[in-house]
C-alpha cells in the first residue's frame, strides 16, 4: 500500500468538498476495476474451495444427492485408511528427495553457471531443456528407457558388466518411487537453477572481491556470502519444489498410475482415483483438504528452517 | 371395377409371392453355397454359423437332438436390417477413446455421414482410454453438444446409465433388427436398450500362426498343456506371454481367460464376482485363492516375461509384433497396433484358447461387447436426432464393414462384410463357444482395480496367503 495512489491523498489537510466527492468517485472506481479479478477469484478459486469444504462433510458419488456425514470422511481417513497412510508416507518420502536433490543441483548448476558466457549460456539451455517438455513426454521417453528387459539403461548396465544394477526399475516395489524421484529431479532442475542464477546474480559482486581480498576459498566464498545471500532464493525454490512433488500427478499416473502395489502412488493420485475411478467425491474431497493441510505444514517448517521471510 | 380390381389384385400377389421366392432364393442359396453348407444338412460343431447375415445357417441341435443346419434369427426381431435414419440439420459431437486406432476410420465414415446428410455435422472428441474411463462421465455430462458417445462395458456403462444420461434406444429399428440380439445385452440396463455395442471383440490371447508352424508346436488343451508349452517355449527362448505387468489396463485382460472356466456355470460365477464386489466375500475365498495359485503356477512355469511386473503395454506389444514373444494374453482389439508396429503381422494372428482346467472346459474362449454407442439425454432434440442417425447409419452392413476393415474389429452388426484378413481369420471365434467377458462383472473400479493389483503383485513373486490377505484388507477399507 506504500506506493498506492491513494497515498496522495490522505495528507493532513482537509481536502476541499469538490476534491473529497472527487476522491470517493476515484475510490468506487478503484473498487469497480477490481471487481473482474475478484469476480474471477471469486468463481474459480474462492467457491470451489467453499464447495470442496462442504463435499469433504459429505458421501457423494458425484450423481446422486450427497448425505451429509459430518467429520467421518476425516475419521476414517485417520484411522481405517491403511492406503492413504501409505500414500502420504510416499509423498513424504517423495518430497523429501525430491527438495533435497533438486535444490542441491539447482543450486551447484547456478554457482557454476551464473556468469554469462557462451559456455554457461550452452549448459543452461541443456539443463533447462527438459522442463519444456510435456510431463507426458518425460514419462514416455523414460519408460523406454526404464524397461526392465530393453531398456538403454539395463541394456547398458549388462554390457558393462554391471548385471546386478540392472533392476525391475518401475516394476519393483523397492525401486519405483526412486525411479520416479529421479525422474522428476531431472525434469525440474533446470528452472530451479534459472530462479537461483537469477537469485545469485543480484549478489553484489563486491562481497566477493572483499572476500578474495580477505583470501577464503571457494568454500569458503560459498558458505559465508553465496549460501546466506541465496537464502531467500533458497526459500522460494524449496517451497515451490514441495509443492511441484505434491502435485506431481501427471508424471506419476504417465508412468506407473501409482504402482506397483501402491508404491508410488501420492496424495493426487490418489485422489484423482478416489474420485473419478471409485466415484467417492465426498471422500476425495477429504483427501484433498488433509493435502493442503499438509503443503501449509512442511512449507510453514521449511520457513522456519530456512529462518527467513518470503 | 370390382373385377379388374380383383385381377389386380391377384397379379399384385403373385408378383409378391415372385419377389419373396426370389429374394429367398436369391439370398440363401449363396450364402449356403458359400460357406459349402446347407439348410437341413447334418453339421458337427454346434455353434458354427455360416456368417452373421440375416441369412446365415447356424448349426443346431432340432427337436431330435441331431445337428443340423438351421436359419436362426440373430436378431431380435424378423426382418431385413433397417435403413439409416436421415439427420436434420445441425452439428454435434461424437465422444470415445479409440482415436489411435479408429479416429481415421471414424473420418471417413463421418465424411460419409455428413455427404448423404446435408447439413449434417459431426466432430470426434478422443480422450486416450484411461482419461476417458474417468473423466468421460464429467464432461459429456457437462456439454449438450455431446450427443452420441461410446462407453465401455460394466463400471462405465452403469455409472452413466445411473446417471440417467442415455436415451432408451429399445423400439428403434436398428435396434431390433440390425444387431446381433446376443451381443445386445450388455447395453441393457434396468430393461432399457440405452447403448448399443458395436464391437464384438475377443479377450482371448492372440498366437503368432508363423512361431507356432516353425516350431512344430500344437495349442495346449488344458491347464498341463499349457504349462508344460510354456516351458517349451522359453526353452526355445522365447518370452511364452508378452504379459505387461506393468500396465493394469491390460494385464487385467487375461483374468478373462482365468475365470472363465472356474466355475460350474455362468451364473455362479457371476455371484462370486458379485460377492468380492460388493464386500460379502474376499480375495482370501477358496475359488480365488485357486485361481491366484494358477497365477503362481504361470509364472513357475516361465509363461510371463522377465521382471513381468515392469513391462509395459507397448514393451508387450513389441515383443509379440517382433516375435519374441508368440502369444499376447490381451485379445483381438490389440490387432491393430499390432500390425502398426510390424505391418508383416498381417495374417499371421490367431485367437488362442487359454485353458486353465484339466478336465474338459466349458467355454473356449472370451468374447466381448463393449464400445456401446449411445444419445445423450440431455442434448437438444435435433441434436438427439442427429445422434440417433450416426448410431443407425453406424449399424448398417455397410458401414460397419468400413468400420471393421478399417480398424480390424469384428462388430457386432448383420451384414458386416470381413474383407481384413486378421478378421476373416479369426471370425470362426463368432461360432464357438464362447463366455461374455466376466471382468467387466466387476462394478466397482476401485475393488476391480486392488484386485487386479493383488494378481500381480503374486505374478511378480508375492506370497499368495499374505497378499490376498493384505488386498482383501485393502477392499474391505475401500468399502466401508
Amino acid at each position: 500500500m506504500a506506493s498506492s495512489p491513494l497515498k496522495k491523498f490522505s495528507g493532513a489537510a482537509r481536502p476541499s468538498f469538490k476534491k473529497r466527492h472527487s476522491i470517493q468517485g476515484s475510490k468506487k472506481a478503484l473498487y469497480w476495476m477490481s471487481l473482474p479479478a475478484l469476480s474471477l477469484y471469486v468463481f474459480l478459486f474462492l467457491m470451489p474451495v467453499l464447495n470442496n469444504l462442504r463435499y469433504a462433510l459429505t458421501k457423494w458419488d458425484g450423481i446422486e444427492e450427497p448425505e451429509f456425514v459430518g467429520l467421518d470422511n476425516f475419521k476414517k481417513l485417520a484411522t481405517d485408511d491403511d492406503l492413504a497412510t501409505k500414500v502420504l508416507g510416499n509423498n513424504i518420502e517423495f518430497m523429501f528427495w525430491v527438495v533435497i536433490f533438486q535444490t542441491g543441483f539447482a543450486l551447484l548448476f547456478a554457482t557454476y553457471l551464473v556468469k554469462n558466457t557462451r559456455t554457461t549460456l550452452f549448459f543452461r539451455t541443456l539443463f533447462f531443456f527438459p522442463t519444456i517438455l510435456s510431463s507426458v513426454s518425460v514419462a514416455m521417453i523414460w519408460l523406454f528407457l526404464y524397461d526392465p528387459n530393453y531398456g538403454a539403461i539395463n541394456t547398458t548396465f549388462k554390457k558393462i558388466g554391471l548385471d546386478s544394477f540392472a533392476l525391475n526399475w518401475l516394476g519393483s516395489e523397492n525401486s519405483a518411487l526412486y525411479a520416479i524421484i529421479f525422474v522428476q529431479v531431472w525434469f525440474h532442475t533446470g528452472q530451479m537453477m534459472v530462479i537461483y542464477i537469477a537469485g545469485l546474480q543480484q549478489i553484489p559482486a563486491e562481497l566477493y572481491e572483499a572476500a578474495n581480498v580477505d583470501g577464503a576459498s571457494r568454500w569458503q566464498q560459498f558458505k559465508s556470502v553465496t549460501w546466506p545471500m541465496a537464502l531467500p532464493t533458497s526459500a522460494v525454490v524449496v517451497a515451490y519444489t514441495t509443492i511441484q512433488s505434491f502435485r506431481a500427478f501427471d508424471l506419476v499416473y504417465a508412468t506407473t498410475q501409482g504402482g506397483p502395489n501402491n508404491e508410488t502412488s501420492i496424495l493426487t493420485t490418489m485422489i484423482f482415483q478416489t474420485a473419478f475411478n471409485e466415484f467417492r467425491f465426498g471422500y476425495a474431497a477429504s483427501q484433498s483438504i488433509i493435502m493442503v493441510i499438509m503443503i501449509f505444514l512442511i512449507t510453514g517448517l521449511q520457513k522456519r528452517i530456512l529462518r527467513t521471510r518470503y | 371395377m370390382k373385377t379388374k380390381g380383383t385381377n389386380s389384385f391377384s397379379a399384385r400377389r403373385i408378383g409378391a409371392v415372385a419377389a419373396i421366392a426370389f429374394a429367398l432364393v436369391a439370398t440363401l442359396l449363396p450364402s449356403a453355397f458359400a460357406a459349402g453348407e446347407a439348410f437341413g444338412t447334418a453339421c458337427t460343431v454346434e455353434g458354427a454359423s455360416t456368417g452373421t447375415s440375416n441369412t446365415s445357417l447356424v448349426c443346431k441341435a432340432g427337436s431330435n437332438g441331431k445337428l443340423t443346419w438351421q436359419r436362426v434369427r440373430l436378431a431380435s426381431a424378423y426382418g431385413a436390417p433397417a435403413p439409416a435414419l436421415r439427420a436434420p440439420k445441425g452439428s454435434i459431437e461424437f465422444h470415445h477413446w479409440r482415436g489411435a486406432e479408429d479416429g481415421a476410420t471414424f473420418d471417413k465414415i463421418i465424411a460419409l455421414f455428413e455427404a448423404r446428410n446435408p447439413g449434417a455435422k459431426i466432430k470426434q472428441v478422443v480422450m486416450p482410454s484411461g482419461d476417458y474411463t474417468n473423466l468421460g462421465y464429467s464432461k459429456i455430462r457437462t456439454n449438450e453438444k455431446a450427443a452420441v458417445f461410446a462407453t465401455f462395458r460394466g463400471s462405465q456403462f452403469v455409472q452413466f446409465a445411473k446417471g440417467d444420461m442415455m436415451t432408451d434406444l429399445t423400439a428403434e429399428r436398428f435396434t431390433r433388427q440390425n444387431v446381433i440380439a446376443n451381443g445386445l445385452i450388455p447395453g441393457r440396463y434396468e430393461g432399457k436398450q440405452l447403448g448399443i455395442p458395436l464391437h464384438y471383440l475377443f479377450n482371448n490371447p492372440v498366437y503368432n500362426t508363423e512361431i507356432f508352424a516353425k516350431e512344430k508346436w500344437e495349442l495346449p488343451k488344458n491347464f498341463t498343456g499349457l504349462l508344460n508349452w510354456c516351458k517349451a517355449a522359453k526353452a526355445a527362448g522365447y518370452t511364452p506371454l508378452a504379459w505387461s505387468g506393468g500396465f493394469r489396463p491390460n494385464a487385467g485382460q487375461m483374468l478373462n481367460s482365468m475365470l472363465m472356466n472356474s466355475a460350474p456355470n455362468y451364473a455362479t460365477l457371476e455371484k462370486r464376482i458379485e460377492d468380492i464386489d460388493t464386500g460379502k466375500a474376499d480375495l482370501q475365498t477358496a475359488w480365488f485363492k485357486d485361481m491366484a495359485g494358477r497365477y503362481k503356477q504361470m509364472a513357475d512355469a516361465k509363461c510371463f516375461p522377465d521382471n513381468a511386473t515392469g513391462v509395459t503395454d507397448a514393451a508387450a506389444i513389441n515383443l509379440f509384433a517382433t516375435g519374441k514373444s508368440p502369444v499376447i494374453p490381451t485379445g483381438s482389439f490389440q490387432m491393430g497396433a499390432i500390425k502398426t508396429v510390424n505391418p508383416a503381422m498381417t495374417g499371421k494372428m490367431q485367437l488362442f484358447s487359454l485353458i486353465t482346467t484339466d478336465e474338459k472346459p466349458q467355454y473356449v474362449g472370451i468374447q466381448n461387447n463393449t464400445f456401446i454407442l449411445s444419445v445423450n439425454k440431455n442434448a437438444s432434440t435435433t441434436d438427439q436426432k442427429i445422434a440417433r442417425a450416426f448410431i443407425s447409419f453406424m449399424l448398417t452392413g455397410e458401414i460397419a464393414s468400413i468400420y471393421a476393415n478399417g480398424t480390424s474389429q469384428h462388430v457386432n452388426v448383420l451384414d458386416a462384410t470381413y474383407t481384413n484378413q486378421d478378421l476373416i481369420n479369426t471370425s470362426v471365434w463368432q461360432s464357438k463357444k464362447t463366455l461374455l467377458a466376466p471382468r467387466f462383472l466387476w462394478l466397482n473400479q476401485g475393488v476391480r482395480d486392488l484386485m487386479e493389483d493383488a494378481l500381480i503383485a503374486i505374478v511378480g513373486g508375492k506370497p499368495i496367503d499374505a497378499t490376498l490377505e493384505d488386498y482383501s484388507k485393502q477392499i474391505k477399507q475401500k468399502l466401508s
